[in-house]
């Protein structure tokens, strides 16, 4: 079943033409990886699908409701009741620095739904176990790591039941030895059928958790399919291109670590 | 000895008396002009263009000229206008508040609006997708991180507020230091602006104090 359906999505900054007739699907319970180089729109497109950035034209439809129909936007009530049903993590996770762990998991719930307030600490403290940050249930977000901060964001997001969750480079602003903490988290949603789009740079996570790949260049998506469509045989020169170039990237960070490590 | 004591009580009962009204003047300029301030600050911040410059164009005003003359426009010049001038006529007290909150919102307005500058459009963002609305967003997470940035500003603001309530005695509100002038006139020493010094520091004393706890209570 299609979860997600976008189709001919047009979107510009001014003279600068970011998405160019972007067509695909989702199914549910699809991890699909969104890759591509900087400049690309992948990050563009995500925040299109959760109405941060307003489209130019096309359709965006979610779980059968239109979203964007012929570039028209139904009414901010109706686009708020779709945007609910989904779930978005951030580059910069975007805590709310002055509240605790569990106030930030707890805002939304208690605001928007106005959930019973045992129901909702036990919820809470589900989803803290979850992602393994229970003991950190009242500290205040400055007091944690990145990775933990992103685990956090990820909570927060589950804590709305969403049926669709968004990642904007979720790993991107992370040290690398915490990355590790946060991919297993999403990881486990994976295997829970969780439905997830995910903009990223781990080339790990693209090939062996999501099902599906996007490549995206200029504003277009090159090439789409398995893992193994995309990472072995890729068909387009540009996805070999991008691939090799993150390949010698990362052959070079490792480098880099050996040095580090010779002269420390 | 006893006889210093005697001047002391005798000069700064009055002048006691002055600080109730002192009080009075800050603490409905305090009530009134930090919410005055912060719809201002949201004028400004308006998508409809008419409202934006009104406001735009009273703070300019406001900040650009002289409190003193605020007050004395106020209480003089109000009354004077054709036709409204009649209902704009105050007492002294009334129009002292009126002028200080009128002028302490343009000031509060500045600061709100720096405050808001420094929140991340990231807030906003993650707000917006667990689904609050603009009005929960601005309650929930706006106000209480504007309110951190805002404080040390707030608290300059407040201390300056509480000596420019010696202003008032320009139309004749009788505060500290009017009964302090009126004191040295009489006796000719000066020992008077002392004390009058002393009330005012320990006011300003109080207010530091209370802020103080409130930049530790909003502390994040």
């Amino acid at each position: 079943m299609e979860i997600i359906k976008v189709k001919q999505l047009n979107k510009s900054f001014g003279d600068n033409h970011v998405l160019k007739d972007i067509s695909f699907a989702v199914n549910k319970g699809d991890v699909m990886a969104i890759i591509g180089s900087s400049g690309s729109g992948k990050s563009t497109l995500l925040r299109c699908l959760i109405d941060l950035e307003k489209a130019d034209s096309g359709d965006i439809i979610m779980e059968g409701k239109p979203l964007l129909k012929d570039g028209v936007y139904p009414s901010p009530p109706e686009i708020r009741a779709i945007i609910m049903k989904m779930g978005m993590v951030f580059q910069h996770f975007n805590l709310f620095p002055h509240l605790t762990v569990r106030q930030n998991l707890e805002l939304a719930p208690k605001v928007v739904k106005k959930e019973e307030t045992g129901v909702m600490n036990k919820r809470c403290e589900t989803y803290l176990h979850k992602v393994g940050l229970l003991e950190r249930i009242d500290a205040m977000p400055s007091t944690l790591s990145g990775g933990e901060k992103q685990r956090v964001a990820i909570a927060r997001a589950l804590m709305m039941n969403p049926d669709i969750l968004l990642f904007d480079e979720p790993t991107s602003a992370l040290d690398p030895e915490l990355t590790g903490e946060v991919l297993s988290v999403m990881q486990s949603l994976a295997n829970e059928h969780m439905t997830m789009v995910v903009v990223t740079h781990e080339m790990s996570f693209a090939r062996e958790v999501a099902n599906k790949v996007v490549f995206m260049d200029s504003g277009t998506i090159l090439e789409e399919g398995s893992p193994e469509d995309i990472f072995i045989h890729p068909r387009q020169k540009r996805t070999q291109e991008f691939l090799s170039s993150i390949l010698r990237d990362q052959k070079k960070k490792i480098k880099k670590q050996y040095r580090l490590k010779k002269y420390c | 000895m006893s006889d210093f004591y005697s001047y002391l009580a005798n000069i700064t009962v009055p002048m006691l008396q002055g600080m109730v009204i002192t009080l009075s003047v800050f603490a409905v300029t305090i009530v009134c002009s930090i919410p005055l301030g912060f719809i201002f600050t949201l004028m400004v911040r308006s998508r409809l263009k008419p409202v934006r410059s009104f406001a735009k164009g009273y703070i300019y005003v406001v900040r650009g000229t002289p409190l003193l003359l605020q007050i004395m426009f106020v209480y003089f010049g109000l009354p004077l206008l054709p036709v409204v001038g009649d209902y704009l006529i105050f007492g002294r007290f009334t129009a002292a508040c009126i002028a200080f909150c009128m002028n302490y919102a343009a000031y509060f307005a500045e600061i709100f609006r720096g405050g808001l500058l420094a929140i991340d459009k990231g807030q906003y963002e993650a707000a917006k997708v667990l689904g609050l609305t603009k009005i929960e967003t601005m309650i929930r997470v706006v106000i209480p991180q504007m309110i951190r940035v805002c404080l040390p500003a707030v608290s300059n603001e407040t201390i300056t507020l509480v000596k420019d309530t010696a202003l008032v005695t320009v139309i004749g509100v009788a505060e500290i230091l009017h009964y302090a002038k009126t004191a040295v006139n009489r006796d000719g020493d000066t020992f008077a602006f002392l004390v009058a010094a002393a009330l005012y520091l320990l006011i300003n004393f109080v207010i530091t104090m209370v802020f103080k706890k409130l930049e530790t209570k909003y502390e994040f």
